[in-house]
C-alpha cells in the first residue's frame, strides 16, 4: 500500500470548497437537540461551551491539517500505515472505517427518528432508510466532486433556516443568560464534551486531503468553515438560551425544532415541518462524506474498487439501521458514539501527530547516519 | 482462429447510466489528453474491426470467438462496390451502375453519341444545366474522359475511377460522362437547388432582434453563420454518418476560442455513432449526449443564426445537420436553458428581471402543486387559520384526496397543451378556449376539483411556458408528475426527496464534459454576470469559463 496518493486531476476539487465540505459535515442531527445536553452540564453559561468547543475543533483541526502536510499528499490510511507499520497501520485503518460507519449509522438513524417523531409517526423506519440510503448511494457513487456539490448546496440552499431564527429574537429574554459565568470550569468543559457529537465531522479531512487541489491553502479554509459553524451554534445556543427558560431547555429534546414551530408567515406557519424534511438536504453530505471515507479505508487496504465497497457498506447499514429500534437503544448508540468519537476526533489526532513527528525524526536521523 | 489479446469488457457506466451501445465513448485526441473536471471513467477501446466476446459455457469457462463487427449484408454490399472493375465498354458500364442501383426507374441513360453516354438520376439534376452546359459543350473534340473534362462549364467537374465513387456521386446530384473504351468516366456535379426560402423563426420568436431563423439547407445555414461571423478562424468540419442516410454533417466552431478537447470530443463522438438514419438534428443530439439516460437535454437546439453565433463567440461548438432546420450547441449548462436571445436586446435590468422571472417559475412550475398536495394531505397545520378556511371551503364540495384531484387536473393541461400542439393553428386556439371554459367553471360547478387547485395548476403550467427551451420545458412539465405523486404518498418528505434526487442527478450531469450546474457548482462567481442575471456589456467581457475557451477575453470592457 502506498503512503500518499494522487487522485486524477478531474477528481480534484478547489481548497476554497474546503469550507462548504467542513461545515456541511460538522452540521448534521446534533444541532436539532444540542442545547438540553449542553444545558445540563453548563446551565445557562452554556454558550460559553460552545465556544470553547469551537476553539478546540479549530486547533485539533489545525494539528490534523499539520499532521497531514508533513506527507505530500497522503490520507489518514497511508499515514497510519507509514507510521504504524503494516498489521498496527491496517488494523488502526479498519477501527477509522469502523467509525466512519458507526457515525453514519447514528446520523441516519437519528434523523430517521426526528422525522417519526414529528412529522410520520406511521412511516415504518424501513422505508425511510431505505429512500435515504437511494440518494445517499446516487450520490456517493458519483465520486467525491458530486459529494462536495451536494455539501455546497447543501451549505448555500440551507442559509434561509438561519433567518428563521430572527422570529424567536423577537420574544427573547436577554436575562435568562444573566449572570455570566456562573458555572465553574468544570461544568463548562462538561458541556464541551458533550458537544462532541454535534461538532465532529471535520476529522473527515484526514481522508479527503488528497483530493484537494491548493494544498496550502487548506488551513485557512478549513478554519473558515469551523469558524462558521461555531457561530452558528453560538447563535442557535444564544436564541435558545434567551427564548426558552431553563426549566423548559431540560424538557425540550429537540430545542431547535421547537424553535421553528412558532415562526408565522402569511401563508405557511409551523415550519419545523419544512425544517425537519428539508435538513434531508443538511444530513445527505454527512452521510455521503462518512459512506466515502469509509469506502476510501477498505479501498486502500483491499485495493478493490470503492464502489464495490459503497454498495456492500450501504445493504450493511441499512441492515443495521433495523437493530436499533426504541428511543433507548437509539439514545444508547448516540451516547456511546459521543464517547467514541470523543477519543477518535479530539485525543487521537494528537497522538497521531506525536507519532508523525517521531517517525519523522528518526527517519531524518536514519538518513544522517 | 483464436486470437491472444487482452480481454476488454465494456464496464456499465454506472455514473452514466447503465451501458448504451450507441453511446459514443469520451473521446479525447490520441487518446491520451484528459479533461480536466470531468468524470472518472475508464475509456475501453476496442480494436477497431474485430472484437473478443466473452462465451461462458456451462462448465465455467470463459472461451473467445472472433466475431466481425459487419453484419453480413453490410460486407456483400461492400465487396459489390468495389470488386467490380470499371468497364470500358459503356454496355458493360451502363449495367453496373444500373445494377448497382437496383434498375431504379428514375435511371436515366442517353446515348448522346455512340461513343458518349450520359448516366443521370432523374430529379436529382437541373435539367436547364444538362442541357446547357453539357450536353451543349461536347462536340466533335469529345473523344477522350479528359478532353470533355475541359470541355465542361460547371465548377465541380472531375476523373472517376471506382464503381462505388461513380454512384455516390450520382446519388450527390452528378452527370457521369462515359467515353466509349475509356475506364475513367467524367462526373459533373448539377445538383438541384430547391429549399425553403429563409422565414422567420416559429419556435424562439423574439420581439427585439433580427426575424431569420435557419432553414433545412445545410449549404444555406452555414452561409448564414458566415454571414454574420466574417472570420477566418471560423473552422468548418465536415462529417457524413447514417449507414443508409448518409447525412452529411457540419461541425463549426472559432479556431483560437473553442477549446480543442472539445472539439475533438465532438468529432470522436460523431465518428463513433453507428446508426443507420439521421433524419434531425434532434436525433444526432441525443445519440452524442453525454448520458442518454437522462430525461434533461445536455445539448441545445436552435433555429437562430444570431444564438447560434453568439454562442460561437462564446466559445461553443455548433453543429449543422443537413436537411435539419436547427443547430445544436454544446457545451450547454443548465441555468442557460433559462435564457432568451432577446436577453441580450433589452436593456440589461429588463433582461435581469425576465431571467429570475423564467428561474423562479421554473420551480414553481416543478413544486409548487406537489406542495400543495403534500400540505392538504399531511400537513395541515403548516397552514394558518385564515388561509385554511377558504381552502377548506373550495375543497368540500371535492370527493377525491388532493393526489387525485391535482393529477386529473394536470393531466387534463397536458391534454389540452398535446391537443393544441397537434392541431392546425386555428383550431388550436378553439381548443385552449373550450378547454379554458370546461376547466375553468364547468369542472368546479361539477365538484371536480377546487378552485384554488385551478389557480395553482394554472399557474404551474402558465410557468411551465416560460422557459424559452421547448425541450427543456417539456422536462419540467414532465418531471412534475412523479413529484406530485411522491407528495400524494409522502407529503413533504417525498416533496424533498425528489428535489434532492435531482439536486444529485443534476450534480451528476456534463455536457461535453463540462459540469452541467455550472456556473453553481464549480462556484463562478464571474459567470453570474451573463447567466442568473444579465449585467450591462462593459461588466460581461469575458467568455464563460463553461466552455474552457482558449482565449478568454471578448472585449475590452474599458472602450
Amino acid at each position: 500500500m502506498k503512503v500518499s496518493i494522487y487522485p486524477e486531476q478531474h477528481h480534484l476539487v478547489n481548497a476554497f470548497l474546503v469550507m462548504f465540505i467542513i461545515h456541511s459535515a460538522q452540521l448534521g442531527v446534533g444541532v436539532q437537540g444540542f442545547q438540553r445536553i449542553i444545558y445540563m452540564e453548563a446551565k445557562h453559561d452554556a454558550w460559553m461551551s460552545v465556544l470553547l468547543s469551537g476553539g478546540i475543533a479549530s486547533i485539533i483541526g489545525f494539528i490534523m491539517v499539520k499532521t497531514l502536510q508533513s506527507y505530500e499528499s497522503a490520507d489518514l490510511y497511508g499515514i497510519q500505515r507509514d507510521v504504524y507499520g503494516k498489521w498496527i497501520g491496517t488494523f488502526l485503518n479498519l477501527v477509522y472505517v469502523s467509525y466512519c460507519l458507526g457515525a453514519f449509522l447514528v446520523i441516519i438513524r437519528n434523523y430517521i427518528e426526528v422525522l417519526q417523531a414529528w412529522v410520520f409517526p406511521e412511516v415504518p423506519t424501513w422505508f425511510l432508510a431505505l429512500t435515504l440510503m437511494l440518494l445517499v448511494l446516487y450520490g456517493a457513487l458519483g465520486g467525491f466532486r458530486i459529494i462536495v456539490g451536494v455539501s455546497f448546496f447543501s451549505v448555500f440552499l440551507a442559509l434561509w433556516l438561519l433567518g428563521l431564527l430572527s422570529y424567536p429574537l423577537q420574544y427573547i429574554n436577554w436575562q435568562n443568560i444573566m449572570p455570566m459565568f456562573e458555572a465553574n470550569t468544570m461544568d463548562i468543559l462538561k458541556g464541551t464534551y458533550a458537544m462532541t457529537f454535534t461538532v465532529i465531522g471535520f476529522e473527515l479531512m484526514y481522508s479527503y486531503y488528497p483530493y484537494i487541489k491548493e494544498k496550502q491553502k487548506t488551513t485557512r479554509y478549513m478554519q473558515i468553515g469551523l469558524a462558521y459553524t461555531t457561530f452558528l451554534y453560538l447563535a442557535v445556543m444564544l436564541v435558545s438560551l434567551g427564548y426558552f427558560s431553563g426549566g423548559q431547555l431540560e424538557r425540550t429534546i429537540w430545542a431547535t425544532l421547537s424553535l421553528f414551530k412558532i415562526v408565522r408567515l402569511p401563508f405557511i406557519e409551523r415550519f419545523e415541518y419544512v425544517a425537519i424534511t428539508f435538513w434531508m438536504l443538511i444530513i445527505l453530505p454527512n452521510l455521503m462524506l462518512y459512506i466515502w471515507s469509509a469506502s476510501r479505508g477498505v479501498t486502500r487496504i483491499f485495493q478493490w474498487k470503492e464502489k464495490t465497497f459503497i454498495w456492500i457498506f450501504s445493504i450493511f447499514l441499512f441492515a443495521a439501521i433495523q437493530f436499533f429500534v426504541t428511543r433507548e437503544q437509539i439514545n444508547a448508540l448516540s451516547d456511546l458514539f459521543g464517547k467514541v468519537s470523543f477519543y477518535v476526533v479530539y485525543c487521537y489526532p494528537i497522538v497521531l501527530y506525536i507519532f508523525v513527528l517521531i517517525k519523522k525524526k528518526v527517519v531524518r536521523k536514519g538518513n544522517a547516519t | 482462429m483464436f486470437t491472444m489479446l487482452p480481454l476488454l469488457v465494456l464496464v456499465p457506466d454506472t455514473q452514466r447510466g447503465l451501458g448504451y451501445s450507441n453511446r459514443p465513448a469520451l473521446s479525447t485526441p490520441l487518446r491520451t489528453a484528459k479533461i480536466p473536471h470531468t468524470r472518472n471513467e475508464k475509456v475501453y477501446f476496442f480494436p477497431p474491426k474485430t472484437k473478443l466476446i466473452p462465451l461462458t459455457t456451462r462448465r465455467g469457462t470463459i472461451m473467445f470467438f472472433k466475431k466481425n463487427e459487419k453484419s453480413p449484408g453490410v460486407e456483400k454490399l461492400k465487396s459489390k462496390e468495389s470488386d467490380i472493375q470499371m468497364a470500358e465498354s459503356s454496355e458493360e458500364f451502363t449495367r453496373a451502375i444500373k445494377n448497382r442501383l437496383n434498375n431504379s426507374s428514375d435511371v436515366v441513360v442517353i446515348k448522346v453519341r455512340p461513343d458518349l453516354t450520359i448516366i443521370y438520376i432523374e430529379a436529382l439534376i437541373e435539367t436547364s444545366m444538362l442541357n446547357r452546359d453539357i450536353i451543349g459543350q461536347l462536340n466533335e473534340e469529345s473523344v477522350a474522359p479528359s478532353t470533355v473534362e475541359s470541355q465542361m462549364n460547371s465548377g465541380d467537374v472531375q476523373q472517376i475511377t471506382s464503381l462505388k465513387e461513380a454512384v455516390f456521386s450520382l446519388l450527390g446530384g452528378a452527370v457521369l460522362i462515359h467515353v466509349e473504351g475509356f475506364a475513367p468516366v467524367v462526373s459533373v456535379m448539377i445538383p438541384t437547388t430547391d429549399r425553403r426560402s429563409l422565414a422567420k423563426p416559429e419556435n424562439e420568436s423574439i420581439v427585439i432582434g433580427p426575424q431569420l431563423g435557419f432553414n433545412e439547407s445545410m449549404a444555406t445555414n452555414i452561409s448564414l453563420v458566415r454571414r454574420y461571423l466574417v472570420n477566418p478562424d471560423l473552422t468548418t468540419v465536415s462529417m457524413t454518418r447514417g449507414e443508409q442516410t448518409r447525412t452529411a454533417i457540419s461541425i463549426m466552431y472559432i479556431n483560437g476560442i473553442a477549446s480543442d478537447e472539445m472539439v475533438e470530443t465532438v468529432k470522436q463522438r460523431i465518428s463513433n455513432i453507428s446508426v443507420d438514419g439521421i433524419m434531425d438534428s434532434s436525433v444526432l443530439m441525443q445519440l452524442i449526449e453525454d448520458n442518454s439516460m437522462s430525461i434533461f437535454p445536455l445539448m441545445v437546439l436552435t433555429e437562430r443564426p444570431d444564438r447560434a453565433c453568439s454562442w460561437l463567440l462564446n466559445g461553443k461548438i455548433i453543429i449543422i445537420v443537413d436537411g435539419s432546420s436547427l443547430v445544436i450547441g454544446c457545451p450547454q449548462s443548465f441555468i442557460e436553458y433559462f435564457q432568451s436571445m432577446e436577453d441580450q436586446n433589452v436593456k440589461w435590468q429588463v433582461a435581469s428581471f425576465f431571467r429570475l422571472l423564467r428561474m423562479i417559475a421554473m420551480l414553481l412550475s416543478v413544486f409548487f402543486t406537489a406542495i400543495y398536495v403534500a400540505s392538504l394531505t399531511y400537513h395541515y397545520e403548516i397552514i394558518p387559520q385564515p388561509l385554511l378556511i377558504p381552502l377548506s371551503e373550495s375543497r368540500s364540495r371535492v370527493p377525491f384526496p388532493p393526489i387525485i384531484e391535482a393529477l386529473l387536473l394536470e393531466f387534463i393541461i397536458e391534454l389540452l397543451r398535446e391537443a393544441g400542439a397537434r392541431l392546425p393553428t386555428k383550431v388550436g386556439q378553439t381548443m385552449g378556449i373550450v378547454g379554458g371554459i370546461v376547466i375553468g367553471t364547468a369542472a368546479v360547478e361539477a365538484g371536480f376539483t377546487s378552485n384554488i387547485l385551478i389557480i395553482i395548476v394554472a399557474l404551474g403550467a402558465l410557468a411551465s411556458f416560460t422557459t424559452p427551451n421547448f425541450m427543456m420545458g417539456n422536462v419540467i412539465r414532465i418531471l412534475r408528475f412523479p413529484i406530485i405523486i411522491l407528495a400524494g404518498f409522502w407529503g413533504f418528505y417525498g416533496t424533498m426527496f425528489a428535489f434532492c434526487f435531482l439536486l444529485i442527478h443534476l450534480l451528476r450531469q456534463s455536457s461535453l464534459g463540462s459540469p452541467f450546474l455550472a456556473p453553481f457548482y464549480p462556484l463562478r462567481f464571474r459567470d453570474w454576470g451573463n447567466s442568473v442575471v444579465r449585467l450591462p456589456l462593459n461588466l460581461t467581457s469575458k467568455r464563460p469559463y463553461q466552455t474552457r475557451p482558449l482565449n478568454s477575453k471578448k472585449y475590452d470592457s474599458k472602450k
